[in-house]
């Protein structure tokens, strides 16, 4: 009881912020802004051009998500530490685990809350536009890109231990955008080289989080057919594996961190 | 008398500077120690260990007899720090509330404290007001208000009178002392001697990360010419 009035606490904590910073009227218009162009049938005149225009609209979903999680992530611990709120919240009787977890839980579901509008205005505009609409494939794409935002959240937690914000923020973001575009060619690209620069990218490949496992951009626009269901959830449970790997290293280092 | 804090031969250093050397004090169930010192005299390093920030590098040190780095022994702390700026999109019952979450206290219990504090720290007028738009001395009194909300047994307070106006510090002094009469245990440290002289029982100077005296305010200022600004000044200007 007392552990979940304290994780209630810090989660509102982040709720608090993302409304009052005007977080939320900013990313409400973005996606009216982002998404309302879909709703186009025949945009300029040019008859299935709206796929395109879907491609283009849940691209700029996946930045702003992106963004948005991470630089809120990036900023729990560094801003706890120059404002000084730290001292207050440390020397409360509260572990410093259960802090780091409920700041991070804040800021998931401050994130998540985010992505859920953008695919809320999603899914309406686009079954008020046709009357076939993918559903299937459409909640996978959603369940998988919640476990992006699991994923790259813990991902910079742990940065945050490590860099200062704007530090962190350029190391995963170049860490995420380089396996989303470069991951699957890692393999290739180790076995042109030989050792020890083949081993040093094997375990880049194998260390490093598989972004691109969670992209079902393509099969949602073009109402290809879903994944496996089995699939899926491995690729859920590897990005839960992942965060808890990513926030049991950021928890030990935070419980040593000297303030 | 029960000891609430003990330092025994504690030392701290960062890198090659001793900010706490050897220090060995103690302080009993109901007492108001001034702990006084120049900047960087190693008070607010000293502070940062008795929370449990950090642990220090020789010595030991306990809070009611346990460690203060056990998040169990700070339910009995109140702390409030030297200058906060607390989280700027909250109103002080906002505020109020997540600490008291922190503190594992019931929504009841919270409103009901928070209430009291607010009105006895002075932010009647401003409850609905966010802390971005408050004064220094305002965020202060709101710092009072969140180091007493779990009403504990021991208070830290690290400069407290910084930033407050007359009447607020007026304010404070009163709720120091009336704390005492309720049996709560303090300790601050400042640079407010005259403060210290009118509300400690005891003070104790640090220099250079060296405890130089520990002493009834009484013992120290029983002579009427003397006062504990001159003897002060006469400690820290010693060689």
């Amino acid at each position: 009881m007392h552990t979940l009035r304290q994780l209630s606490a810090l989660i509102r904590l982040s709720l608090y912020d993302l409304y009052r910073r005007k977080d939320l009227v900013i990313v409400t218009i973005l996606a009216v802004v982002v998404l309302v162009p879909m709703s186009f049938a025949t945009p300029f005149g040019i008859k299935g051009a709206s796929r395109y225009l879907n491609e283009i609209s849940l691209l700029l979903v996946w930045l702003f998500v992106l963004v948005i999680a991470m630089t809120r992530t990036a900023r729990i611990i560094p801003t706890e530490i120059d404002s000084r709120t730290i001292y207050p919240l440390l020397a409360k009787p509260a572990s410093r685990t259960v802090i780091l977890l409920g700041r991070y839980a804040g800021v998931l579901i401050a994130s998540l809350s985010v992505l859920l509008l953008f695919y809320g205005l999603y899914a309406l505009i686009n079954t008020m536009k046709s009357a076939f609409f993918p559903w299937e494939v459409f909640i996978q794409a959603l369940l998988l890109h919640i476990s992006f935002v699991i994923l790259v959240t813990a991902l910079a937690l742990l940065g945050s231990l490590f860099f200062n914000s704007d530090a962190n923020l350029s190391v995963s973001g170049i860490l995420i955008a380089g396996m989303i575009l470069y991951g699957q060619q890692l393999p290739v690209l180790a076995a042109e080289h030989s050792l020890p620069i083949r081993a040093i990218l094997h375990i880049l490949y194998w260390l490093a989080p598989h972004c691109e496992l969670f992209d079902m951009r393509t099969r949602l626009i073009h109402h290809w057919p879903a994944i496996p269901w089995l699939a899926c959830f491995c690729i859920f449970l590897y990005a839960l594996a992942y965060a808890a790997f990513c926030f049991g290293i950021a928890t030990w280092l935070f419980n040593r961190k000297k303030v | 008398m029960s000891s609430v804090i003990t330092i025994d031969h504690v030392s701290k250093s960062y890198g090659t500077c001793n900010a706490v050397s050897d220090l060995t004090l103690s302080l009993h169930a109901g007492e108001i120690l001034g702990f006084l010192g120049a900047n960087g005299a190693g008070k607010t390093t000293t502070i940062k260990m008795l929370l449990g920030f950090f642990s220090p590098d020789s010595g030991q040190i306990s809070l009611f007899g346990h460690n203060p780095s056990d998040a169990s022994t700070r339910q009995r702390v109140g702390f409030m720090p030297e200058t906060a700026y607390y989280y700027p999109y909250l109103n002080i019952r906002e505020l109020l509330s997540f600490y008291g979450g922190l503190c594992g206290m019931s929504s009841s219990l919270i409103r009901q404290r928070s209430e009291d504090l607010i009105a006895r720290t002075g932010l009647d007028h401003a409850k609905k007001r966010l802390l971005k738009t408050y004064s220094k001395g305002m965020l202060q009194r709101a710092g009072i208000a969140q180091a007493l909300l779990h009403d504990p047994d021991l208070l830290i307070l690290d400069e407290p009178f910084t930033g407050l106006d007359p009447l607020a510090r007026i304010q404070l002094r009163d709720l120091i002392l009336e704390l005492k009469t309720k049996g709560k245990t303090i300790l601050f440290s400042s640079h407010e001697l005259s403060e210290a002289e009118l509300m400690c029982d005891r003070v104790a100077i640090m220099k250079n990360g060296k405890l130089v005296l520990a002493k009834p305010v009484k013992e120290v200022v029983c002579d009427g010419n003397t006062n504990l600004e001159r003897i002060f000044l006469n400690v820290l200007q010693a060689p």
